[in-house]
């Protein structure tokens, strides 16, 4: 009887200290009031509406009023060529952008460390992170122009004897486009994080490391190579969890029906089964629900998979 | 970039792989800013040197049709307006909630693990275009200039590096404050935000060129012409197969073409970042990156 009672004066005290830091800190919660109200609108709501994903939207009962229809958005859309297509390049694209583009930034910041000159490094790395800030409207003016039949490239495979690529046009060399172009954007600026790293690395290592007469090849692989990889496994599992976006913005503003059997992505799928088809809205709620669930479930086995190996992963 | 660890110890002597990287990393940086320079190039040159080598590495003529037809094309003005509007309200926006939540996350309180996880799983889980779609919608923001600025919140990671930035700085004056009974508010805007200036202001250009880059939601939610963002008038230009009707508009001018059109309009949209440009790359490779790697 005694301990039970002692036990509930104790819940009572947490519960009152809790009300008093609550109402001790009644002014935080107001200044978050802004924020989380951002974020439930504009994040959580969407997540609501996903319900759609199993339902056939109508414009005049809305997403809670619509009827249930079960699977079926689902089974549809799994009888859709262009879906497969769609996630297939999706998947395709990338895994060739982490097979690609991923190393990019690392070995960019791996040989701007072994730059001396001051002003050279600087003015480098201001060259490398400008495109990060422009747009791909702005980036894929100049692609399309540069990589078309007649543009600048072409020019220059011709002169050289090699003949024409119709980088627009063919699937393949789209592809490659896509890749190329990628890395002309983001390389310099993703290769910040890694070039901080590698700062952030205790000098007297490097000293010591010289005194022992290690070559540049030894200093990067036990010096640089162990501070850098946790970073590294970080920013894959990440990637990762971001498997199945394929990097709409640039897509989109690149491609064209030519070329959609080897890249049209999911989110460009949904963006044309949205607003230039007729399946509905709850067939385009069903492709974002599969993106969704697939990205998520990858991330959390990518980041297992991370910790099964001793790694420390994200979060 | 303070340290350099190539260097110590070995000054003065340029190994033939010091060379090789050199040349490498020169080699990509051109590699990287050819399309820009061809982009202006072409902008500036006439038809008859553009069509008989698109490749230009001098311009042999120069003729400014091109900028001359872009700068009385109307759409690019009212485009430029709009975004001006949207890059103004829309950093404002931006930055007071992300002053405001950065603020309050460097205190202890109940429920703080709550609201950080809130903000974290919309980084890997969303409702994606169709619920968003149905929303701005419900918001009656369809056709409105506030579907570019209202859905940008803020950036989950920038908030976290002022967050950073305000966790690192000296406690001793906002002590101070509170002593002298300062409250909450009080204390974020006459003690943290001055002293928190050079990350704000860094910051702030983040989110400008955020919002100078929309294109998005206007492509999904403005119907109206004269509400369309300049990305977006840029992107029809750059997009639309209109080439002949382009050629046909600029007939007035000589020596304009639709590509120069094109590139003159890319290169006039640029601008921006590039006279920000210097002061966006300031701060990016010392303090701030220094707060990311912490994480």
């Amino acid at each position: 009887m005694e301990q039970s009672n002692d036990f509930e004066v104790r819940t009572l005290k947490i519960r009152s200290q809790t009300l008093q830091a609550i109402y001790k800190n009644r002014v935080l919660y107001l200044l978050l009031l802004p924020t989380v109200t951002f974020y439930v609108i504009f994040k959580y709501i969407p997540i609501y509406g996903l319900q759609l994903s199993f339902k056939t939207f109508s414009y005049a009962k809305g997403i809670s009023g619509s009827p249930w229809v079960g699977w079926k958005n689902f089974l549809f859309l799994f009888q859709q060529a262009a879906f497969w297509d769609a996630l297939r390049n999706t998947i395709v694209i990338s895994i060739l952008r982490l097979l690609f583009s991923f190393p990019m930034p690392i070995l960019l910041a791996l040989l701007l460390n072994e730059i001396r000159g001051k002003v050279l490094k600087r003015s480098l790395q201001v060259v490398y992170t400008f495109p990060h800030f422009l747009s791909w409207v702005v980036l894929s003016g100049i692609v399309l122009n540069l990589f078309s039949s007649t543009g600048a490239v072409n020019s220059v495979l011709m002169n050289l004897g090699i003949g024409k690529v119709n980088f627009l046009l063919n699937g393949k060399a789209f592809r490659a486009l896509l890749i190329y172009s990628g890395i002309w954007k983001e390389a310099g600026w993703s290769a910040i994080l890694y070039a901080a790293t590698i700062t952030a690395v205790d000098t007297s290592l490097f000293e010591a490391a010289l005194i022992d007469g290690a070559n540049r090849w030894q200093k990067i692989r036990y010096i640089i190579w162990p501070e850098l990889l946790p970073v590294v496994i970080t920013m894959m599992i990440v990637r990762v969890g971001y498997l199945l976006d394929g990097g709409f913005d640039q897509v989109f503003n690149l491609y064209s029906s030519a070329v959609y059997s080897t890249s049209d992505i999911l989110d460009t799928y949904i963006y044309r089964l949205t607003f230039q088809s007729n399946a509905g809205f709850g067939v385009s709620a069903a492709v974002g629900m599969f993106k969704g669930i697939t990205n998520c479930a990858l991330l959390l086995t990518a980041n297992l998979i991370a910790r099964m190996a001793g790694q420390k992963g994200i979060g | 970039m303070a340290k350099m660890h190539g260097s110590s110890g070995r000054k003065g002597r340029m190994t033939i792989g010091d060379v090789a990287i050199s040349a490498v990393l020169v080699l990509c940086a051109l590699t990287i800013l050819y399309p820009f320079y061809n982009a202006i190039m072409i902008s500036i040159v006439p038809m008859h040197v553009y069509v008989r080598n698109p490749a230009i590495l001098w311009p042999e003529e120069i003729v400014l049709d091109s900028y001359r037809f872009v700068l009385s094309y109307h759409a690019i003005w009212s485009g430029l307006k709009v975004t001006g509007i949207v890059t103004l309200a829309g950093t404002a926006y931006n930055m007071l909630l992300t002053v405001i939540t950065a603020y309050v996350l460097t205190k202890t309180f109940p429920g703080k693990r709550l609201v950080q996880a809130m903000m974290i799983i919309p980084l890997y889980f969303g409702g994606g275009l169709v619920p968003y779609y149905l929303l701005i919608r419900d918001l009656g923001l369809i056709d409105s200039i506030w579907s570019m600025i209202v859905p940008t919140g803020l950036n989950y990671t920038y908030m976290l590096i002022v967050m950073r930035y305000i966790e690192g700085l000296p406690r001793e004056l906002e002590e101070a404050a509170e002593i002298d009974g300062a409250g909450q508010v009080k204390k974020l805007f006459i003690i943290v935000l001055p002293m928190a200036l050079p990350i704000l202001a860094t910051y702030t250009l983040y989110y400008a060129v955020d919002r100078w880059n929309e294109w998005w939601n206007g492509m999904l939610f403005i119907k109206s012409a004269e509400k369309q963002p300049l990305q977006l008038v840029l992107r029809n230009l750059v997009q639309d197969s209109t080439d002949a009707s382009l050629d046909a508009q600029a007939n007035g001018m000589t020596e304009s073409y639709s590509d120069a059109i094109k590139m003159a309009s890319i290169v006039i949209t640029m601008v921006p970042i590039l006279v920000l440009y210097p002061f966006l790359q300031r701060y990016f490779l010392s303090d701030l990156t220094q707060g990311a790697v912490k994480g």
